[in-house]
């Protein structure tokens, strides 16, 4: 249940606090105005060029931002001990930890010599360690780094994903299994973001134990479908995985891009109707299910286009025209998303706009639906 | 205040939304301009040097001499400025059966091509020497790449006698493999249904382009990306940030000093394709300036990149050529700046770019 706070107008807040939690932490008061309210993080590109992160409420309002050094990608949270952690956009060596009341000041965390972020990391049910997708690219291996935070998120170790650019990785139900989308695509930070094995790529999905480091499963795409790069993830309510691809061949090929895994079962791509997939552009940029309603949705930012599938019968039930929309998380009976263009659009289709912040791909929920 | 009210309504792409078929008519005029008046002739350009290049192979295969040799080698450049003005059309038909990781396999991080060149040449494979075959192998064999160490790596000099025929018949088939690929892509965009049609006529039944934004947007992202190629893959790949961090064997083309002549090529290409377009007539007259000052700055670019010479590792041990490529460096990033922040905004197209770099 959520206790609603009369908020004060965050640009005077922000004003009044400096440049966001490095600068200064929130007063208490307005703290407990955070911890109650909440509910979304993102992170951002501001007109300016400059970068951050920002913590969102219900409605999609801005009620703190965090400066970050360079563009961030993805949002992870630890519902025990209230912790989001951004982490750097790929091939960026940063994430850092925040306290989205702004009580603790924020802490980040480098990857270590000869790795690099991809973006996105996931929390042990108790919070205890977090997981982040790494690329180890002397040898063009994907790793697991692992943290420990209970040690100021020291590296305490790392295990292969078992293949190359690894992207989203998700923990399933059991708490102990990763999902892990391995996108096949080689990059070398020397080389910035080109991607280097087109020709020969082969993306997979695998299962691996995140205790002993074991693979448990590895799935891979039919060899026709060797460009269609795995990137993002996430479970529906029946515990199978969605996934959404980029593919990499030619614009005018027409591939699924949107699929499922269920333990123990070959990956099954999506029959989408032509339009729709048409609208994707070759390109899904977030995946994210909404157990209650039993619906999965997934962006196209190249389609300036969002589809939603129900999750048991795999249909398509609805669609939605957003330029350049990209964030996805679940809002009551639908999808709060977010684009390029500084909109926030609610579940219940309310939309905000926030032109100063170009939203990064992903949102994040951080609290339970109110 | 008024001014900038006429001047937004007479941006074309900015009508996209209120009038989609008027503002699609004057995106196909753009995009029309820049298929005839540069990927056109920029790819049999191409297919022309390509051409020469494989004769002159054959030349010095049947007749090997230093003057053969020389004469292949210079081709050899000649083809590699050509595909660097070409190359910056990265979409269509180039994307297609490989052609672009088969003409051009780089960077070869890993020495995986060439590993499989210096084996080739050792274990003498007829089949990597005939054309119909290599086509099928390894796509780091058949290129750009695997040709430039047959004239220019270890052992090329056997070229101008008469010691090492397979190295020079594999050479000639890479150059023919090269001309194959080129004389595709050529055709490909000659025709006028296919590709050209497709970008050319955006429409709400068009796969590709719905609208005349779409078909621009293309267009656009050929300069955005190029000149992010160019500077954070092709230029940083080996200028390091500062003299000690330089890695003068990552630079493309360094075996046959070709590194800045590519990317002199890459820049006019351009250049070239921005003026052809006339993208900038777009522009509301208050942002003329923005054609203007992008024209210049990479003719001077071009320039920049021509007055560097000579071995890419001596270049970047030596302060005055090693500030110059820093300085290209700059130019770069103040184009990419014009282009991807100031021009899309002029043309409502901001939305639609961070899309274009996203994960």
């Amino acid at each position: 249940m959520l206790v609603r706070t009369p908020l004060i107008d965050r640009r005077d807040f922000l004003r009044a606090a400096g440049a966001g939690f490095a600068a200064a932490m929130a007063p208490r008061a307005w703290a407990e105005t955070l911890a109650t309210d909440a509910v979304f993080a993102t992170a951002f590109v501001r007109r300016d060029g400059s970068f951050g992160a920002a913590v969102l409420s219900e409605a999609g309002k801005i009620l703190h931002t965090l400066d970050l050094p360079d563009r961030g990608h993805d949002v992870t949270f630890d519902p025990v001990a209230k912790r989001s952690v951004v982490f750097a956009r790929q091939p960026g060596t940063f994430a850092v930890v925040f306290d989205h009341t702004g009580r603790e000041k924020p802490l980040t965390i480098a990857s270590v010599a000869g790795r690099h972020f991809f973006g996105h990391g996931v929390f042990s049910s108790d919070g205890a360690l977090l997981y982040a997708t790494e690329n180890d690219f002397d040898n063009a291996v994907g790793v697991v780094g692992v943290y420990d935070a209970r040690t100021k998120f020291s590296r305490i170790g790392e295990f292969p994903t078992y293949g190359m650019g690894p992207h989203e990785l998700l923990l399933l139900g059991d708490g102990r299994t990763l999902a892990i989308a391995n996108g096949g695509i080689e990059t070398h930070p020397d080389f910035g973001r080109a991607e280097l094995n087109l020709a020969t790529m082969k993306p997979s999905y695998t299962l691996v134990d995140r205790i002993t480091g074991d693979l448990i499963e590895k799935h891979e795409l039919p060899p026709a479908l060797h460009q269609l790069s795995i990137r993002h993830m996430d479970r529906d309510q029946a515990g199978t995985v969605w996934f959404g691809c980029q593919y990499r061949g030619s614009a005018t090929d027409r591939p699924a891009l949107v699929g499922r895994a269920a333990r123990g079962k070959e990956l099954e791509l999506l029959e989408m109707p032509q339009d729709v997939l048409s609208g994707f552009r070759n390109y899904i940029g977030s995946v994210a299910a909404n157990p209650g309603t039993g619906t999965v949705a997934v962006t196209s930012p190249e389609g300036n286009s969002l589809a939603v599938i129900d999750a048991a019968s795999g249909r398509v039930i609805a669609t939605k025209s957003l330029v350049d929309v990209c964030g996805l998380a679940p809002d009551g009976a639908g999808f709060m998303a977010t684009t390029g263009a500084g909109e926030i659009v609610g579940g219940a289709g309310s939309t905000r706009a926030e032109p100063d912040y170009v939203w990064d791909n992903h949102v994040l929920r951080i609290a339970a639906a109110g | 205040m008024f001014n900038r009210r006429a001047a937004a309504l007479a941006l074309p792409f900015l009508l996209a939304a209120a009038l989609p078929t008027q503002a699609a008519v004057k995106a196909s005029d753009v995009v029309g301009r820049a298929i005839d008046g540069f990927v056109r002739p920029a790819y049999a350009s191409l297919d022309d040097h390509a051409g020469t290049l494989t004769q002159a192979m054959r030349q010095l295969c049947n007749a090997p001499s230093q003057q053969n040799l020389d004469a292949a080698r210079t081709e050899f450049s000649a083809t590699v400025e050509a595909w660097s003005v070409a190359e910056i059309i990265g979409f269509g038909p180039v994307k297609e059966n490989d052609r672009l990781e088969r003409m051009l396999y780089w960077p070869d991080r890993k020495s995986i091509g060439l590993r499989q060149v210096q084996s080739t040449l050792a274990a003498k494979d007829p089949s990597a020497a005939d054309p119909a075959q290599l086509a099928g192998k390894s796509v780091a064999m058949q290129g750009l790449g695997a040709l430039e160490y047959v004239l220019f790596g270890d052992g090329a000099e056997t070229l101008a006698n008469k010691d090492d025929p397979y190295r020079c018949a594999y050479g000639a088939a890479v150059a023919s493999n090269i001309q194959a690929i080129a004389g595709e892509v050529r055709e490909a965009w000659s025709k006028p249904d296919g590709f050209v049609s497709l970008w050319a006529n955006p429409g709400p039944k068009n796969p590709l382009y719905r609208d005349g934004t779409e078909a621009v947007t293309e267009l656009v992202g050929v300069f955005i990306n190029e000149l992010e190629m160019i500077r954070e893959v092709r230029l940083k790949g080996f200028l390091g940030a500062k003299p000690g961090a330089d890695k003068p064997k990552q630079a493309i083309y360094w075996r046959s000093q070709n590194t800045l002549n590519s990317l002199a090529g890459n820049l006019s290409g351009i250049d070239k394709l921005f003026q052809v377009s006339k993208l900038g007539d777009a522009l509301p007259a208050d942002a003329r300036w923005m054609a203007e000052s992008i024209h210049i700055q990479l003719t001077n670019g071009v320039a920049t990149a021509k007055s560097v010479t000579g071995p890419i590792d001596k270049a970047l041990a030596d302060p005055a050529p090693r500030d110059k490529l820093e300085h290209l460096a700059l130019i770069t990033s103040s184009l990419s700046t014009l282009f991807g922040t100031r021009m899309t905004a002029e043309f409502g197209l901001t939305a639609g770019f961070s899309s274009l770099d996203g994960d």
